[in-house]
């Protein structure tokens, strides 16, 4: 190495120093712990709220949960299965009647999922065909322009749904299916559809596309036509993303309230044929925003909302959990962000 | 002086096809020289590891100032390493562990009590693909500035038309600073980084491959800033294009695996290295 | 394709009938009424402009009046009897001998006896032997010059209608009458010499031309319902009026009604953006969603106010300082989680923390912190998306200019993450805007004054309820009789809610569309 003796240049132009005094370090180190921990506890805000409606649900709903079979006896866990029983065992809603309330929610639940089921059974067809032929079919510029078109369509707020549903397909379906009232699971489970749709499509077109070129060419390659490339190749590659869709759009259909308030009929039964859909029905959502506005705060009626409330809680939450996964091995999967 | 590249190699692969063409040794600044405001920079066994992957290994070498120093290498050999060790901006990289001492002005950058934000602003550092701010002009230049603290428009406006024109940009822009420097062109956004750089009133400027995104005119501008700066500055310039190493630099590092092969005056590298290593990536063998 | 159909079927015809709200024919009634509730609109022109109408209304009244003169016995009877007491009146400030006053008012009695029994006779023959009686002393000098002369007339009139009235249909005619009468008021308002009605929405006719065009419906056409075949539902059928009083004298009523409406009405293209500022009446028979529009942008952006702040920082926070260790993985778990949470479960927790612990009360500040929860979430992922979306060389550039990762953050990559972020903040404010289900426990109202938001003490609206566009639209659809009454309320309520929210989102696609195109080029 051939070096030249120089003298130490003090840096003639930069006259700051660069090493931090003790202070200054100190100062330094502390403020960055500090900025650290008050963004963390920032971030953790949501973790806060999180919990805090799990508390909170949970708070109003044991009072139903436990409580004995008379209003003096205090809470216990030992009552707990029978008001389970009460609760799950029997479709007959009648939570205000003076003598003899009865909590049975199964019709409710049915009615949950009546509406939910219709949904997908809708909603899902139409909207991976859709995703299929936005990712593989059109060309890219109709997929830009389609795009906001779906995004426009989830933005929709659902009173606006439920309007249309009350005012527009309801006396619709009453004439031309002559049924003695529009709103009932068909009406609710045909809007809910065209609500899901926009969360199925985007989030199947993702998948689909993530799958990536190579394993589309590598299909053609064998000679396959394009409808089995899909069938075969394209859809069970992107398998992880598409349960996701109907997933999140399932999540969206029993979480929506005003629509299936307005358009389900909100009658306790469980149609009867079963396949009957042009029956009213009512849901866990439906029966909250109905019956809480004019509920004793403390009341059991009260309570048992927040037990149905609970049920949706935990339910979508599962729901969520599952897509999380899903979509996470999806990304791992196809190494790309979906 | 034209260097004649070593005919015959032994394996019998041909003479190179262009001559590189290495400048005259210049006399480098002697010590009481004014203009020179430049640092030292001593490597003394300086090592980084990407977690258990070796950056680079043992580095030992001094690198003065108010003169050019390139390093040169195959890619993969940890220039970008160094480079980057010295202003510190590893510290992006996650898991980075370094040993030995890497000092600047006498300074070890490593040390755990080294004001990062004065270090950043001795050292300035120039990148591979240009990157301006999505700002105006005015705004790019006076952002190191701002900084450090300078506030009054006039000081500021001083400063920016300063290093505007030390890197031959300011009659290209002069008439319209508010522009959004995504509008000018590459070569351009690269000498607009360069006054960015400068405005901090650095000793030392890294340059990490500065010309690799532009065309040969706008590197040819470029490479002759580096000509006019390098009177006041201690550059450092990592580059994979010999014949520019060449052209450019006084002093010539090659690096290969992690490992400093070779250092000394370019004039020596290129026409009588030392290393078979050096000889075979010179003359095209590998790299 | 189907899905672009699927938004303009359902967006379409709401937004078209929505905007019959803003944009509609006036009537004179309609100008009426503004003159009246707001003093808006030219009185002197207003006032000739009544005056032609009612030129043109006359003739209704007159066939009306003449009809029910034949048909309305109760009325008549009444007059006869008022007729009586009149000339018992007169009588007293005659100067007359009590004798001549006595036997002049038996012979009135009598005669107005007769009269009367001539308008309750259930046959033709029985009504015209009555009413011979009376005129039998149509030439009486003694009743001459007094009321009582009246009485002539009546029965004249009576006999004239006589001819043409069928009796077996009386009482059905007394029926269809009130009916018909019922749905003049409607078109036409109250009559002239009638009191003002308490209530507003009776005071005026009707004020719109499609209004209008219902009720005359109603007028020309009599509805009943039958029973097809035994057992079955009953189905209504429709009979035109014209039909129903064939041969009467009122049967004229229905052609001149149908043929001179507009003479009546006097209907004109109005745009009224007065809708979206003016209060309504309860009930929202007449009126604009103004007090609807406020709460809800009252509510969405105290909202975001408070949503904002915590997200970004969040989100700033996940992207730059998080490493990848479990409590942040929790964190973004959670994040997830808030995301999943159907809107009426946030409502429930609204209801249960927020106004049973927070602010005692449902109120503005509850809904909002409610909304706010909502919203977080999908602040944070707009935000962090955006964050990540700055390109890390920026990052880098400053860094190695000395920049602290704090000011680093603050000068480069929260500029250059702006529209990235601001996309995601009207994205949820469209969010905020467009929910019920949170506000209905916790603040929502459907009648109610308007949020005061400059009054006394200040802040002091935080603790109000209020009424919004979500809610109310839901109120109007379903809830409120009246307002089916007036649909293009109900339209117009939702569609300014939908355009809202539209505007809101179709501005965040622009400015998205914007940044990516600055970024390509």
């Amino acid at each position: 190495m051939i070096g030249r003796e120089k003298p130490e240049a003090t840096a003639v132009g930069f006259d700051r120093p660069l090493l931090l005094t003790a202070r200054q370090d100190l100062v330094g180190y502390a403020g960055g712990l500090t900025g650290r921990a008050v963004l963390f506890s920032i971030a953790a805000s949501s973790v806060l709220a999180v919990l805090l409606i799990f508390a909170f649900i949970i708070r109003e709903a044991v009072p139903f949960l436990l409580r004995g079979n008379d209003a003096a006896a205090g809470l216990s866990l030992a009552n707990l299965p029978t008001r389970l029983g009460e609760l799950f065992g029997s479709d007959q809603w009648h939570p205000e009647a003076s003598v003899a309330p009865e909590f049975g929610t199964l019709a409710i639940l049915a009615g949950s999922l009546y509406v939910t089921v219709t949904a997908l059974a809708v909603g899902v067809p139409v909207g991976l065909l859709t995703a299929v032929c936005l990712s593989d079919v059109v060309p890219f510029s109709v997929r830009q322009a389609v795009k906001p078109v779906v995004e426009l369509l989830a933005a929709i707020p659902s009173v606006a749904y439920g309007f249309f549903a009350v005012l527009v397909l309801a006396p619709l379906i009453q004439k031309h299916l002559d049924v003695p009232t529009g709103t009932n699971v068909l009406n609710a489970g045909l809007i809910l559809a065209v609500m899901a749709i926009p969360t199925i499509v985007s989030i199947s077109e993702d998948a689909l596309s993530a799958v990536g070129r190579d394993l589309r060419e590598a299909s053609y390659a064998c000679g396959a036509t394009r409808a089995e490339t899909l069938l075969r190749v394209v859809i069970p590659a992107a398998h992880n993303g598409i349960i996701a869709a109907v997933l999140l759009g399932m999540m969206r259909a029993i979480g929506e309230t005003m629509v299936v308030w307005m358009a389900s009929g909100m009658a306790a039964q469980v149609p009867a044929p079963w396949w009957d859909l042009a029956q009213s029905v009512r849901t866990m959502t439906g029966t909250i925003a109905q019956e809480m506005g004019e509920t004793v705060v403390g009341s059991p009626h009260y309570h048992a909302l927040f037990v149905l409330g609970l049920v949706l809680l935990v339910f979508t939450f599962s729901l969520n959990l599952a897509t999380e996964t899903l979509l996470g091995r999806m990304r791992r999967q196809g190494g790309k962000k979906p | 002086m034209t260097g004649v590249e070593k005919a015959e190699p032994e394996t019998g692969s041909g003479p190179l096809l262009r001559p590189i063409q290495v400048r005259a040794p210049r006399q480098l600044a002697d010590a009481d020289d004014k203009t020179c405001r430049g640092a030292v920079i001593q490597s003394k066994g300086f090592s980084l590891y990407y977690g258990p992957k070796v950056g680079v290994e043992n580095i030992t070498m001094d690198i003065l100032p108010c003169a050019v120093t390139a390093i040169i290498g195959p890619s993969g050999c940890g220039k970008s390493t160094f480079l980057r060790s010295i202003n510190r901006m590893n510290d992006l990289i996650p898991r980075t562990r370094a040993e030995g001492r890497l000092e600047v002005a006498g300074v070890n950058v490593y040390d755990r009590a080294v004001n990062l934000v004065n270090l950043r602003q001795q050292v300035g550092m120039v990148f591979q693909k240009p990157n301006p701010f999505p700002k105006t002009i005015y705004d790019n230049v006076a952002y190191g500035p701002r900084l450090q603290g300078v506030r009054r428009r006039s000081e500021l406006a001083e400063r920016v038309e300063q290093c505007l024109h030390a890197a031959a940009l300011w009659d290209e822009v002069k008439d319209d600073l508010d522009k959004s420097a995504l509008s000018l062109s590459g070569g351009q956004q690269q000498r607009l980084c360069i006054a960015r750089a400068l405005a901090t009133r650095p000793t030392v400027l890294l340059m990490d491959e500065p010309c690799s995104a532009l065309d040969p005119i706008a590197t040819g501008k470029i490479e002759d800033l580096i000509a006019q700066l390098r009177e006041q500055y201690t550059i450092v310039i990592v580059t994979h294009n010999m014949q520019q190493a060449a052209r450019v630099s006084d002093r010539t590092a090659f690096f290969c695996l992690g490992k400093l092969i070779e250092y000394g005056t370019t004039e020596a590298i290129f026409q009588n290295p030392s290393c078979k290593e050096t000889e075979d990536y010179i003359t095209g063998r590998f790299g | 394709m189907l899905i672009a159909l699927a938004l303009v079927a359902i967006l379409g015809p709401m937004l078209a009938r929505g905007a019959m709200a803003v944009v509609f024919r006036a009537t004179v009634e309609f100008r009426k009424m503004q003159s009246d509730m707001h003093n808006r609109g030219n009185a002197s022109a207003l006032e000739a402009e009544a005056a032609d109408a009612a030129e043109a209304r006359k003739p209704v009244y007159e066939m009306l009046d003449a009809f029910a003169h034949g048909v309305d016995t109760q009325l008549l009877e009444r007059e006869a009897a008022q007729v009586y007491r009149q000339v018992g009146e007169e009588l007293e400030r005659r100067s007359v001998s009590a004798e001549v006053r006595q036997e002049v008012r038996r012979l009135t009695r009598n005669l107005r006896d007769a009269l009367i029994e001539a308008y309750q006779a259930a046959d033709r023959a029985t009504a015209e032997q009555h009413l011979a009686r009376v005129l039998k002393h149509a030439d009486d000098e003694r009743l001459a010059g007094t009321a009582a002369e009246r009485l002539f007339d009546y029965a004249r009139d009576y006999r004239e209608h006589l001819r043409t009235l069928n009796f077996d249909r009386r009482r059905e005619y007394a029926v269809a009458l009130a009916e018909v009468q019922d749905a003049v008021r409607r078109l036409l308002g109250p009559r002239p010499d009638e009191p003002t009605p308490p209530l507003a929405m009776h005071r005026y006719g009707a004020t719109r031309m499609d209004m209008a065009a219902r009720v005359l419906d109603g007028l020309l056409h009599a509805e009943t319902w039958v029973e097809p075949v035994p057992g079955k539902p009953l189905v209504k059928q429709r009979i035109p009026r014209e039909e129903q009083f064939a041969g009467t004298r009122l049967a004229a009523l229905f052609p001149y009604v149908r043929e001179h409406l507009d003479e009546m009405l006097r209907p004109r293209l109005t745009f009224h953006p007065q809708y979206f500022w003016d209060d309504s009446i309860p009930g929202h028979y007449f009126g604009g969603v103004g007090p609807e529009i406020l709460g809800t942008l009252a509510l969405t952006a105290l909202a975001i106010l408070l949503a904002f702040p915590i997200g970004l920082i969040s989100a700033a926070y996940l992207v730059e300082v998080a490493g990848e260790n479990p409590a942040v993985n929790f964190i973004r778990m959670c994040i997830n989680t808030l995301a999943g949470v159907p809107s009426i479960v946030f409502g429930l927790f609204g209801l249960a923390f927020f106004v049973h612990y927070v602010t005692g009360r449902p109120c503005v500040l509850a809904a909002a912190l409610t909304l706010a929860v909502l919203v977080l979430p999908v602040i944070i992922r707009a935000s962090e998306e955006a964050i990540r979306a700055v390109p890390p060389a920026y990052k880098e550039a400053a860094l190695a200019l000395g920049a602290s990762r704090f000011r680093c953050f603050l000068t480069v990559q929260l500029p250059a993450a702006l529209p990235g972020v601001l996309t995601g903040v009207i994205l949820s404010m469209s969010r905020a805007a467009g929910e019920t289900a949170p506000i209905l426990f916790t603040g929502a109202i459907a009648f109610g004054p308007a949020l005061d938001l400059l009054g006394w003490p200040p802040g002091g609206w935080l603790f109000s309820q209020t009424r919004a566009l979500s809610y109310g639209g839901y109120d109007i659809a379903v809830g409120d009789r009246i307002a089916a009454m007036v649909p293009h309320q109900q339209y117009g309520m939702v569609t300014t809610l939908i355009a809202l929210v539209l505007m809101l989102n179709i501005t965040a696609i622009i400015i998205r569309w914007r940044i990516s195109r600055k970024l390509r080029g």
